[in-house]
């Protein structure tokens, strides 16, 4: 089953990207618990609505990861949500493979989620005009992770989410992005990131 | 990754002293502040670098050179070649056989992915001064901008043998380590880190981190004694509280575990 990005959630991965261009960074995808359950579910798209950004810097460490997604996991259950992606962007500009951490954590969210997918930035090609999605999704297939295309179709609203992220990044509304990394530093800081949110919705 | 555009900002777009209304002291001072801390706000320092040196340059005193060259390397960072050359010359024409300012030159070329051109310009300096620790300390940053952490690890600890009292390096060599999931020799590094720096909460608290990921009965009470530590040092370190209590939760699941020892952790840090 594919996966579908709004423009929130692009969006946000691509905030969190530029605001550490030095450092790795990574974070979850969330989409709405659809209440049916499907038994022929292939070919609907599961709509990833949002992301929290996790962290940036060293991404191989294992308590606050856990917490994080102990943390984010309840956020999910109270707001009717699921764990259904990790996205990461590497340190390095050409380097887009996922790694071990990327598959632990995506094995981990495959656990609750069986179709869950690793979103990786390809770093090579951000820019703030946006003109064309620097994702690249990878789905597990018999015991691998396998890129798949990434056409208009794995956005919701591909012209949305393009005009919408080359206006904050223009704007340097990544300066405002909250990540777990800065909750952690200061719990006052919201991982939820409303403020974004709204700029994300006034813009649409 | 440095950014891949080099957009012009809007040539109607206030001035930092007038949109903060600061004078030219304050930005200044900022400047000092932001060296201090050695902070990477890379696109703050260049906007309130470049109007600094561009308006008030003659003010800055002896000062102005240190400016440029801290801009000048967040320039770098921000993909702005023109401001990096401009500081870059104004440097070169003050201290022309400045190892310092080629170790700059070196920089922008690391910038440009010019990794052969920036390896002989470190090691010229190198020629000259074989105890030069900052040419040195470039050469290992290319080799892990080019990917190759394996020499670089090799490198750092051959630099390490030699100057054993550089924090820096073993920082760096512990996140080196735990980005190839050597978490035993990360360990290790941040022991280095932590014998030197016995009041450091950071260091104590990401020791812990370290051994909780490594796992296995011992590791984990290590880590609980650890993050207990590092709250000790500095009861705000919210990364130890979530970290013992994480620590706590997972030696239940141990039955060999005395109920006594994981009592005894808490008590210790509250």
């Amino acid at each position: 089953m594919p996966i579908q990005l709004t423009s929130q959630a692009y969006c946000k991965m691509l905030l969190h990207t530029a605001k550490y261009p030095h450092c790795a960074v990574n974070g979850l995808l969330i989409a709405e618990k659809s209440k049916e359950k499907k038994k022929d579910g292939h070919g609907v798209p599961v709509l990833c609505v949002d992301c929290v950004p996790l962290f940036h810097g060293t991404l191989a460490l294992a308590p606050m990861l856990e917490v994080a997604l102990t943390l984010i996991d309840t956020w999910c259950k109270e707001n009717n949500y699921i764990i259904a992606g990790y996205y990461q962007a590497n340190e390095r500009k050409k380097d887009s493979k996922p790694n071990q951490v990327a598959e632990k954590v995506a094995a981990r969210i495959t656990e609750n989620f069986s179709e869950a997918a690793i979103v990786m930035v390809d770093n090579s090609r951000l820019t703030v005009s946006c003109s064309e999605p620097i994702v690249v999704i990878y789905d597990h297939h018999e015991n691998k992770w396998r890129n798949r295309e990434v056409t208009m179709g794995s956005f919701e609203d591909w012209s949305e989410a393009q005009k919408i992220t080359s206006a904050l990044l223009v704007g340097r509304s990544y300066e405002n992005l909250i990540d777990f990394d800065n909750h952690l530093d200061d719990l006052r800081n919201d991982w939820t990131n409303p403020v974004i949110n709204k700029s994300v919705l006034d813009l649409c | 990754m440095t950014y891949a555009c080099s957009h012009c900002p809007l040539e109607n777009m206030a001035s930092v002293s007038e949109l903060y209304d600061v004078g030219w002291e304050e930005m200044r001072d900022k400047l000092r502040k932001w060296r201090e801390d050695n902070s990477r706000n890379s696109e703050q320092i260049v906007d309130v670098g470049e109007e600094l040196i561009s308006d008030h340059a003659s003010k800055l005193g002896d000062d102005v050179w240190i400016i440029y060259e801290q801009v000048m390397i967040a320039a770098l960072d921000c993909s702005r070649d023109d401001l990096a050359l401009t500081c870059l010359q104004e440097l070169r024409k003050q201290f022309p056989d400045s190892h310092r300012v080629k170790r700059l030159t070196g920089m922008r070329l690391e910038a440009l992915e010019r990794y052969d051109e920036a390896n002989k310009h470190y090691d010229a300096i190198l020629e000259d001064d074989p105890t030069n620790t900052a040419a040195r300390k470039r050469k290992i940053s290319i080799l892990k901008a080019q990917g190759k952490n394996g020499e670089a690890i090799r490198e750092l600890n051959e630099y390490l043998e030699q100057f054993v009292g550089d924090q820096e390096a073993w920082h760096e060599l512990s996140e080196l380590y735990i980005n190839e999931h050597d978490y035993g020799k990360a360990a290790f590094c941040l022991e280095e880190l932590m014998m030197t720096n016995p009041h450091n909460h950071l260091y104590c608290e990401q020791y812990a981190e370290v051994k909780y990921t490594q796992g296995g009965l011992e590791n984990l009470e290590l880590s609980r004694k650890y993050f207990s530590q590092a709250l000790r040092l500095n009861n705000r370190n919210m990364r130890a509280l979530f970290g013992l209590y994480m620590g706590s939760g997972r030696s239940k699941t141990f039955a060999s575990v005395s109920p006594q020892a994981g009592l005894d952790t808490e008590q210790q840090a509250f």
